[in-house]
């Protein structure tokens, strides 16, 4: 029996700013944007990202890899191929998967000592041509 | 037509007049007479990895890419006789052959042998010495058209000139090196914290042939990495967690492919400063720059050495090198960092980013006056002089 999986391939956030201050011990209240795929198909995630900015041309290029049937939660702070995302600017953010896939954003912020999380919604994003 | 050459990270380009490959001896002899009879300079471009002009001209820039391979083998000595062009990765595969290997090799493989023997590039070990010290004997084009040889035994002084030379001497045509029988390898790749990793820093130094350590600004993670010959240095690191780890022939196993490309400022400085300056380093990367910094720092150690221009000159080293992608912005970030190195006494790397010159230099190298003897013996009339390295120089 087929079994069945969830997602979309195309997905796209448009609230992205990783914060630049931080406190407490690191790497866990590290301020930071985590981003969580979820690959619920039999086959490997490849998912293509883009970063968008307010003032400067898209950088494209960044590859995740999802292993099937598992979720993979990495911080986009540490991306820096092919560049690192500045910390402090806002940007948005398109993630296309060559298979169906779930897709959350989550940022901390411990700027202040009195922690905050908060958790970003990430649309699925048909595209046009 | 023209001809632009670049760097591998793209932040040296020039155009020359002309782009030479000879494939033979006499060839070299022939293009050095020539650019001798037409007065012109002559530069000499190995894998283009370094990020500073050493290999700038308006002339004739030289490339060594036909001049590949094993031309020679001692078996008594473990001497191999490798062409100037013969890379890293390529001189790993002609020794094995033989049974041999080098004694060490830096991250990146992409390097020729003479470029990297020139600019004094090292790879890690406590007790190992950087990659120039495998160089017993060479054949070079001096800057009057003569093709001369030296070896350590008959020309101590001049083999400690020509170890570390950044192609002032002459062109290399022939490279002797001092290998040594290959035995199999064991790398080892482990996450932690940098607290951790600090803490424990003189022990997986002193205990592994081989420890790199990699801190990630973004998050004070570390990632520690040991190569040891198979039965020999830490078995495990408890405090760690483990990541990767293989087992072969040290060619294949300590570089690591990297395709993104960078651009690096690394400092060799005294072996006990180290820990001190790396955690000057990083108060201020996470004071000022990670906004815009996320490539890691890497921290590494090398043996000491009698070369003239040896960056470990005479000195147990820690190297520390900064990073950042090459399509951002990394001089600020570079000349903030760069008074930190100098305050712990730092030489620079020569084929990486400096903003050091001649006066700064006469500082750090006391056999800096020896070197400009032998190279003003060795080419008086400046053929293999650039602008660049007449600023290093100061001439």
């Amino acid at each position: 029996m087929k079994s069945k999986t969830y997602g979309k391939k195309s997905w796209a956030f448009a609230g992205g700013c990783i914060p630049v201050d931080s406190t407490g011990k690191e790497p866990d209240y590290v301020s930071q944007e985590v981003l969580s795929i979820l690959n619920t198909t039999p086959e490997e995630a490849l998912v293509q990202l883009t970063f968008f900015y307010t003032d400067k041309e898209p950088v494209g290029g960044y590859e995740i890899k999802v292993a099937p049937q598992r979720i993979r939660m990495f911080s986009i702070n540490d991306l820096i191929d092919p560049q690192a995302v500045p910390l402090g600017v806002p940007y948005g953010g398109v993630l296309e998967s060559n298979v169906p896939v779930v897709v959350q954003l989550t940022r901390q912020h411990t700027g202040q000592s009195a922690l905050a999380l908060m958790g970003i919604t990430v649309y699925q994003a048909d595209g046009n041509s | 037509m023209s001809n632009e050459w670049t760097n591998w990270s793209g932040s040296v380009r020039f155009s020359p007049e002309e782009i030479a490959a000879p494939a033979s001896e006499r060839g070299v002899v022939e293009l050095v007479q020539q650019a001798i009879a037409q007065r012109k300079g002559i530069r000499i471009v190995g894998a283009g990895h370094s990020s500073v002009p050493l290999v700038q001209t308006n002339h004739v820039l030289v490339s060594q890419h036909k001049l590949k391979g094993a031309v020679g083998h001692d078996p008594a000595s473990h001497r191999v006789n490798m062409l100037p062009g013969t890379s890293i990765s390529e001189a790993g595969e002609e020794l094995i052959k033989l049974k041999l290997s080098m004694h060490n090799t830096g991250d990146v493989d992409m390097q020729y042998l003479a470029g990297a023997f020139g600019t004094g590039t090292h790879g890690s070990g406590r007790t190992l010495q950087n990659l120039s010290s495998m160089l017993v004997g060479c054949k070079l084009v001096d800057g009057t058209g003569e093709l001369r040889s030296f070896s350590l035994e008959e020309h101590p002084d001049i083999m400690r000139a020509a170890k570390v030379s950044l192609g002032a001497l002459g062109f290399f045509t022939e490279l002797t090196i001092q290998a040594e029988p290959a035995v199999l390898y064991a790398r080892k790749e482990y996450c932690s914290h940098i607290d951790v990793s600090l803490e424990h820093l003189e022990e997986l130094i002193d205990s592994n042939r081989m420890f790199d350590m990699y801190w990630y600004p973004r998050s004070d993670r570390t990632k520690l990495r040991t190569c040891n010959q198979l039965g020999e240095g830490m078995d495990d690191i408890p405090f760690a967690e483990k990541a990767e780890q293989s087992k072969g022939w040290l060619y294949e196993i300590l570089p690591q492919f990297r395709d993104l490309k960078y651009e690096e400022m690394e400092y060799i400085i005294p072996l006990e400063a180290g820990p001190e300056c790396f955690r000057e380093i990083r108060k201020r990367i996470k004071e000022k720059h990670r906004q815009y910094v996320g490539w890691r720092v890497l921290y590494r150690t090398i043996a000491a050495d009698d070369v003239y221009l040896s960056p470990f000159y005479n000195q147990e080293s820690v190297t520390i090198a900064v990073l950042q992608n090459n399509e951002l912005e990394y001089k600020k970030y570079f000349d903030d960092i760069e008074p930190i190195f100098r305050a712990y006494g730092g030489r620079p790397h020569w084929g990486k980013k400096h903003s050091l010159a001649a006066r700064d230099f006469q500082e750090l190298y006391p056999e800096w006056e020896k070197f400009l003897k032998i190279r003003q013996q060795f080419d008086p009339e400046g053929i293999f002089l650039n602008d660049y390295l007449k600023k290093i120089f100061g001439l």
